[in-house]
């Protein structure tokens, strides 16, 4: 599904995040990225989503170099492909929920009834049945996740990037977060790559990727499943 | 009659007139017009000026003297030189025409030097009556007198108004050109006969009052030679005519309401000319014929004797108005027939200067039989303008 | 199309989204457009209003004609007449006497009010212009042709209070005559004032026998005009001065008269639609700051670049769309309501005697509405196309606004701007207009405009470096530290202040210099103690030989000088030019008139030629440069004059001719004198001469006035005269500081999260409120004092180039700085105020929400 080949990135301030970095990410595969800050945990994330450009190496998406895209074309495959969540819920505050939910299947010329049917069952799936006429300001940190969390999936797409999507929340808010991500993900039989600080938060994904100076390297899985199982009992 | 035909008066003309003069333009003149008409028939009396000039009475018992008098006679209100008569195209084709030039005093002070005070006005009017046309082409121009470009000169005949002019010869005879609108008149009027004095002498009565009068003399039987110009088209004429020449300062009778007027060349060498004026009650306010044949022999007909009984009547298309184009008038115990060339020779200019009259070439007849042509004006018989 | 529908859903989605959430900075810039707009619009509605009746006015006199033939001066012979009425190719000829005749007793003769009277033939006249027929009462019908009736267009009876039947008193030298009202001119347009009598009376009554000012020719169907024109000009040259114009060379000649006077308004409105379009793009380009999360997320989301600019653009154009619309409006209701309560000529006196009304122009409402929507467009072009291009990713992160803006800092297209301003000022007018000038001045502005970013991060850098290293006060620094380091969005507020000022600045210099040397130029052509006028302006006054010696042998009078003055028409498309014969010293001219620059020294005049002295304009308009040799058609043959110099004139724009009297009345034979200047015998009082001048014979024909009341009137006139651009100095200050108010208002909603920190650690409200305002103020200071600089070059190039190159008149600069001063000091204080109140709203937030949300 995705694959990237010997990406290598330097900052414009010259410091090298990635080098050489390789990964075959298969459909339906939901991964979680960890890693110390700054190792360019973000920087993967655009670059797989397209929003910038490797100094070396190629990014696939089912076989096609991101790098013979040009930004039409980039922001076309990223606007049906891909489902964004981020840290800091990034919601509209002048559109209502249902229009925020809404934004990526006009994007995509969703026909007016199917997108309203879409949003108010992907707002359902989320539990804020009947709030679609809200606004940001009238919701809680964990709502507005769950608000992002309907919007980067109600367009079906193949891959959902999400950034540190529990940084911001509390940790019992962020356990119903991270478990809606995956139930939903798996749902729409999406890929996933979930970027976080938290094992907790890693621990929901299929598997665990630890990205340092030298690459992507798989966390034991085991220890992965038992966190999981200590983080379900605490 | 011709004193009457000032309904016939107009002023301000132009050869491109269209619709331009619509609205208060129009009216003004239409005033003005109606102003001339009534100063040159004596309704009116205004007092325009604080010093109004004094004009000269018609008075019984002054000879004509010629050639003095064909020329114009400015001490007095009014007067006119008024051509009518009958052509004959190459293709024998009968055609009517009338030419005429009137002058009137105003009441403009005497003592201002400007070449421009408007003392004296000419105004200038011609038709052409043409079967074939079916009804009547017509114009007319006016002006103030000045400059050279418009007079009436005393001693002879000698008119002008603009492009407009007649002009009588030492030798009698009078040239004339009038270039109209849709048409162009040049012609030469040779006398055959001696002027015509009217009524007594050439004191001519027009009411019950001894100063409703004017100055009057006739030229009849006049041989026309020229051409006429119409649709950029020339053709040579010739016909015969009838010159009147009428000067006064008179009053009309108030009752009046309008005229019905005939001159006509007689076959046999005699002329005839006869009027009735109208009263507002239907009734004959005055009426008048003169006869004088080839030899010179002239009978004068009093109010009584001369009668005026219309015979068909024809409604104007343009109007409404009803006119008897067909008239019996009796003189004495003859009884003349007036026959029209064409029945649409109704003058309407009421896009302009507002006057509606029928002024046309007849065809005449003696006790039933055919006696010769001549020229029928009546007026009166549309409503009074409306101002 | 269903993709069409959805992204048009989405469209309207964020544009109500936004509105909703910032509807006081789309109120603000809406309002910026519409006014400026409204301006363009108001104004050209007024001129051409005015300028329409005005021509409609000249055009009703003149006709239907094809030609006109006039004389130099103001009559000519009337022989003339019947040979054009007899000339082949002529349909018609009607002769015109017009005169400019004084009314004794009216309330407006001391302001030179003179009623038209034209003489005519109507039995010419009714064909060639209808409209001016006099309609008499129904029982006087001759009265059309008396030589006492007068016939007047109702705006001339309201203006004389008279009514049909009224005796009317006009003035013809130093007597005066009584006409009769015999009747109304119904078709006479709307104010027009003006009288109709038949020209032979009028030719008597007015002592003009054998006179005429003109023949209007109608010609022949068919008939060249070209052609003709050419033959009859060759064929007039031997009968004397004669020039044959056409309709459209009267037309060229009012439009000659007023439109230096209506392209400098238009100007004005333009760069008050500027200001507006500077407003609008600060709102756009600090919206579009704001929102730069919001559109990395629409971007990250999907949105194309092409996409995200075409709603930028569509929100530009919707503000453009509604500001325009409502500014067409604006003006529409603005200029009805002017010429309603000022009339057409705003109080410059170019359009007097007519009353205009107002005519919707579709043409110029479309220009304005394109005009207004492209600057609204072009304001949000920069803004747009810098958030389309940028990178999404990083721009989601916080911090990056002002370096969004940095591209603003580029200042080699400023300075570009200034250089070629300076070029521009070096080249000459072009259709007599000072459009270079006016380029001028507009790329000054950009330029000045343009540079700020750069200048101001210079400044507030400097300042802030010298200001940290002594004071510890946290707010001040706060403010100057945010100043230094974030100018853009600084120079975005300093911009609409900026342009604001440098626009009044550089009006209220220009002013200034024009009033003072009027003063000066009153000062020096009023040297005498009395001056004596033959009751107003007009073409009947003057006073005899005889009247003129009896006057200047009045008893307490030591010095009389006589003045005659007339119009000359020397070019048929250009107004008039004025003539004035009086004493004047060939040996020091200066001495009576106003020199300027050049003169040819009295010893070097030539023997052979007559020396004349002529106003700056006509070394502009007809190249009499000193020296020059010229004929004047004052006589015939025409002699040779030499210019001896130039004075100046702020009277006459269209050109003004002095010489000496005596070679005037030599040549002319004209002996009559309009005017007189006297001195008087020491001890004796302006009263007493005046006393002893009003028992003569013809005393109640003269007027006097002192030296101070023309002062004062003249100055009160000029006052009046630029009111209209005061009003607009005002507007311009108002959008300046609409300006501050929505790039304070914006920049506060976009610190939020700002005021937020800065309340959770202590500081008080009071305290961000006062941040707000220094910055305001320091905004505000700075850019008064750039608008000084800017302001003070671009009066520079009114005051040298515009007035010269428009007016053909010179002046001398002047400062006003006491004005100055208290305009900068209240707008400094409005400003503060202005980005105080601004800055209310988005300090009344909840601190902790501020901090907590991403925007």
């Amino acid at each position: 599904m995705l694959e990237l080949r010997h990406i290598g990135k330097a900052y414009a301030s010259g410091r090298r995040v990635l080098a050489d970095l390789s990964y075959i990410l298969d459909a339906g595969e939901y991964v979680a990225i960890m890693g110390e800050s700054g190792v360019g945990k973000s920087t993967l994330l655009n670059l797989i989503a397209g929003l910038d450009a490797p100094d070396s190496g190629e990014v696939l998406i089912d076989g096609m170099a991101m790098s013979s895209l040009d930004d039409d074309a980039a922001t076309r495959l990223r606007r049906k492909e891909f489902g964004f969540i981020f840290q800091a819920f990034h919601i509209l505050p002048h559109l209502t929920l249902s229009q925020n939910v809404a934004l990526p299947l006009l994007l995509n010329g969703i026909q007016a009834e199917e997108a309203t049917e879409r949003t108010e069952q992907m707002l359902f799936a989320v539990g804020l049945s009947g709030r679609g006429d809200h606004f940001s300001r009238q919701l809680s940190g964990g709502e507005l996740q769950r608000v992002a969390i309907a919007r980067a999936l109600v367009h079906r797409p193949k891959l959902i990037l999400a950034d540190e999507p529990t940084g911001n929340l509390d940790p019992d808010t962020a356990h119903d977060i991270l478990t809606l991500m995956r139930a939903e993900i798996k749902a729409n039989g999406a890929s996933g790559i979930i970027v976080t600080h938290s094992h907790a938060a890693a621990a929901t994904a299929d598997r665990v990727l630890v990205l340092t100076k030298d690459g992507l390297h798989p966390l034991n899985p085991e220890s992965s499943a038992a966190s999981r199982q200590s983080r379900w009992r605490s | 009659m011709e004193i009457l035909k000032c309904g016939s008066a107009h002023t301000g003309s132009s050869p491109k007139r269209g619709c331009g003069l619509l609205g208060i333009a129009r009216r003004a003149m239409r005033l003005l017009s109606l102003a001339v008409t009534l100063l040159i028939a004596g309704f009116l009396a205004t007092r325009a000026s604080a010093e109004p000039p004094r004009f000269s009475p018609v008075v019984p018992g002054v000879p004509l003297v010629f050639p003095q008098d064909f020329g114009a006679h400015p001490d007095f209100r009014n007067e006119w030189w008024y051509v009518t008569g009958w052509l004959e195209t190459p293709d024998k084709k009968p055609l009517g025409f009338q030419i005429t030039f009137f002058r009137v005093a105003t009441e403009h002070n005497r003592a201002n030097p400007s070449r421009f005070a408007p003392k004296q006005l000419i105004i200038a009017h011609a038709a052409l009556s043409d079967p074939a046309v079916g009804k009547l082409l017509h114009d007319q121009k006016s002006a103030r007198e000045g400059l050279g470009l418009a007079y009436t000169k005393e001693g002879d005949t000698d008119v002008k108004l603009d492009d407009w002019y007649m002009l009588r010869e030492e030798n009698g005879r009078y040239q004339t050109t009038i270039k109209a609108r849709d048409f162009m008149l040049r012609f030469s009027l040779t006398p055959t006969q001696k002027p015509m004095l009217q009524d007594d002498g050439g004191f001519s009565h027009k009411g019950p009052l001894p100063e409703q009068a004017s100055y009057y003399y006739s030229e009849p039987q006049l041989q026309v030679t020229g051409t006429v110009t119409h649709h950029d088209k020339e053709i040579a004429v010739n016909g015969i005519a009838w010159l009147d020449h009428e000067w006064s300062t008179a009053y009309l009778d108030p009752s009046a309401e309008g005229w019905d007027w005939v001159g006509a060349n007689l076959d046999d060498g005699s002329s005839l000319m006869a009027f009735l004026i109208r009263g507002k009650d239907g009734r004959k306010v005055w009426a008048y014929a003169g006869i004088r044949d080839a030899s010179g022999r002239f009978t004068r007909f009093e109010p009584d004797q001369v009668s005026f009984q219309p015979q068909r009547t024809w409604r104007s298309p343009h109007t409404d108005a009803v006119y008897p184009v067909e008239m019996r008038i009796q003189t004495g115990s003859t009884v003349w027939l007036l026959t029209p060339l064409q029945d649409d020779q109704e003058l309407d200019s009421r896009q302009s200067t507002g006057a509606v009259y029928w002024e046309g070439a007849v065809r005449i007849s003696r006790d039933g039989k055919p006696a010769g042509r001549g020229y029928f004006e009546m007026t009166g018989y549309v409503e009074s303008l409306k101002l | 199309m269903a993709k069409l529908t959805h992204s048009g859903a989405l469209s309207r989605w964020l544009l109500w989204g936004e509105w909703r959430a910032h509807r006081s900075q789309a109120v603000v810039a809406v309002i910026a457009i519409a006014i400026g707009v409204a301006l363009g619009f108001a104004i050209h509605l007024i001129n051409a209003a005015a300028f329409n009746e005005f021509s409609a006015a000249a055009r009703s006199i003149s006709g239907q004609s094809d030609l006109q033939v006039r004389g130099a001066q103001a009559t000519f012979d009337e022989s003339l007449f019947p040979v054009l009425a007899e000339r082949d190719g002529v349909e018609l000829a009607n002769p015109v006497l017009e005169l400019d005749v004084a009314i004794p007793g009216n309330r407006d003769e001391n302001k030179g009010a003179t009623l038209k009277i034209l003489g005519l033939d109507i039995f010419r006249a009714s064909i060639m212009t209808p409209d001016l027929i006099g309609i008499p009462a129904e029982d006087k019908l001759f009265d059309i042709l008396a030589d006492d009736a007068i016939f007047l267009s109702p705006a001339a009876m309201e203006w004389l209070d008279v009514k049909l039947g009224d005796p009317l008193q006009l003035r013809v030298g130093t007597q005066a005559i009584t006409l009769r009202v015999a009747g109304g001119l119904t078709r006479a347009r709307a104010g027009q004032r003006i009288g109709v009598m038949d020209i032979g009376a009028a030719q008597w009554r007015f002592q003009r026998i054998g006179q005429l000012s003109r023949i209007e020719l109608k010609l022949v169907r068919g008939m060249g005009h070209a052609a003709f024109k050419a033959a009859l000009e060759q064929e007039l040259k031997l009968r004397g001065q004669f020039l044959v114009t056409e309709p459209a060379d009267q037309e060229t000649r009012v439009a000659n008269m007023s439109r230096a006077y209506r392209v400098n308004l238009n100007m004005l409105a333009m760069v008050a639609l500027f200001t507006g379009t500077f407003l609008v793009f600060s709102t756009q380009a600090l919206s579009v700051v704001r929102r730069r999360h919001q559109f990395a997320l629409l971007r990250v989301l999907g949105l194309t670049r092409r996409q995200l600019l075409g709603q930028i653009l569509l929100e530009g154009g919707a503000l453009g769309i509604v500001g325009s619309l409502l500014g067409l409006a604006l003006g529409y209701v603005a200029a009805a309501t002017a010429l309603h309560v000022f009339g057409g000529d705003l109080g410059s006196g170019f359009f007097s005697g007519v009353k205009p009304s107002v005519h919707f122009d579709p043409v110029v409402a479309t220009f304005l509405f394109f005009l207004g929507l492209s600057t609204t467009l072009l304001g949000s072009a920069a803004p747009a196309w810098e958030a389309a291009t940028a990178k999404p990713a990083p721009a989601l992160k916080s911090g990056s606004e002002d370096a969004a803006l940095s591209k603003l800092a580029t200042s080699w297209p400023a300075l570009v701007c200034l250089v070629l301003a300076g070029v521009l000022t070096q080249l000459p007018p072009i259709f007599e207009l000072p459009i270079f000038g006016y380029l001028a001045v507009v790329l000054l502005l950009i330029g000045g405009i343009a540079l700020m970013p750069r200048l101001s991060a210079l400044i507030f850098s400097a300042v802030f470096s010298a200001i940290s290293k002594r004071t510890s006060r946290a707010m001040p620094l706060l403010a100057l530290a945010r100043l230094a380091n974030a100018p853009n969005q600084a120079s975005i507020a300093l911009g609409g202040v900026l342009a604001s000022f440098t626009l009044m600045v550089s009006m209220a210099i220009m002013v200034a210099s024009f009033r003072v040397s009027v003063d000066d130029w009153l000062k020096h052509i009023l040297p005498a103690q009395l001056y004596v006028k033959t009751a107003t302006s007009g073409d009947t006054r003057g006073l005899t030989p005889g009247e003129k010696e009896a006057l200047a042998a009045l008893p307490g009078i030591s010095r009389a000088d006589f003045f005659r003055s007339s119009q000359l028409t020397l070019d048929p498309r250009r107004p008039s030019i004025a003539l004035m014969a009086r004493p004047i010293d060939a040996a020091d001219p200066g001495n009576t008139l106003p020199i300027t620059g050049e003169a040819i020294a009295p010893a070097l005049l030539p023997k052979d030629a007559i020396p004349i002295w002529v106003s700056e304009a006509m070394v502009d308009l007809y190249g009499y440069t000193p020296g020059t040799r010229v004929t004047l058609p004052i006589a015939t043959p025409s002699p040779v004059f030499v210019v001896a110099g130039v004075w100046r004139d702020y009277g006459r724009q269209f050109g003004a001719i002095q010489m000496r009297l005596a070679d005037y009345q030599a040549l002319s034979g004209d002996n009559k004198v309009n005017d007189a200047a006297l001195w008087l015998q020491e001890g004796v009082t302006p009263e007493q001469a005046i006393a002893s001048m009003k028992r003569l014979p013809f005393g109640d024909a003269l007027e006097f006035s002192e030296p101070g009341e023309i002062y004062a009137s003249s100055l009160n006139f000029f006052d009046r005269s630029f009111a209209v651009t005061y009003l607009l100095e005002m507007v311009a200050i108002v959008i300046g500081l609409l300006g501050v108010a929505a790039s304070f208002s914006a920049q506060a909603l976009a610190r939020g999260k700002e005021f937020g920190m800065l309340r959770h650690i202590g500081a008080t409200r009071r305290q961000i409120l006062s941040m707000l305002a220094v910055e305001g103020g320091l905004v505000t200071v700075l850019g008064i004092v750039l608008g000084f600089a800017l302001g003070g070059c671009i009066s520079l190039i009114l005051v040298f180039i515009v007035n010269p190159q428009s007016f053909h008149w010179t002046m001398e600069l002047s400062l006003p700085w006491r004005g100055l001063l208290a305009v900068a000091f209240v707008l400094t204080a409005s400003a503060a105020l202005t980005a105080l109140l601004s800055g209310r709203h988005a300090v009344s937030g909840n601190a902790i929400r501020a901090v907590r949300e991403d925007w």
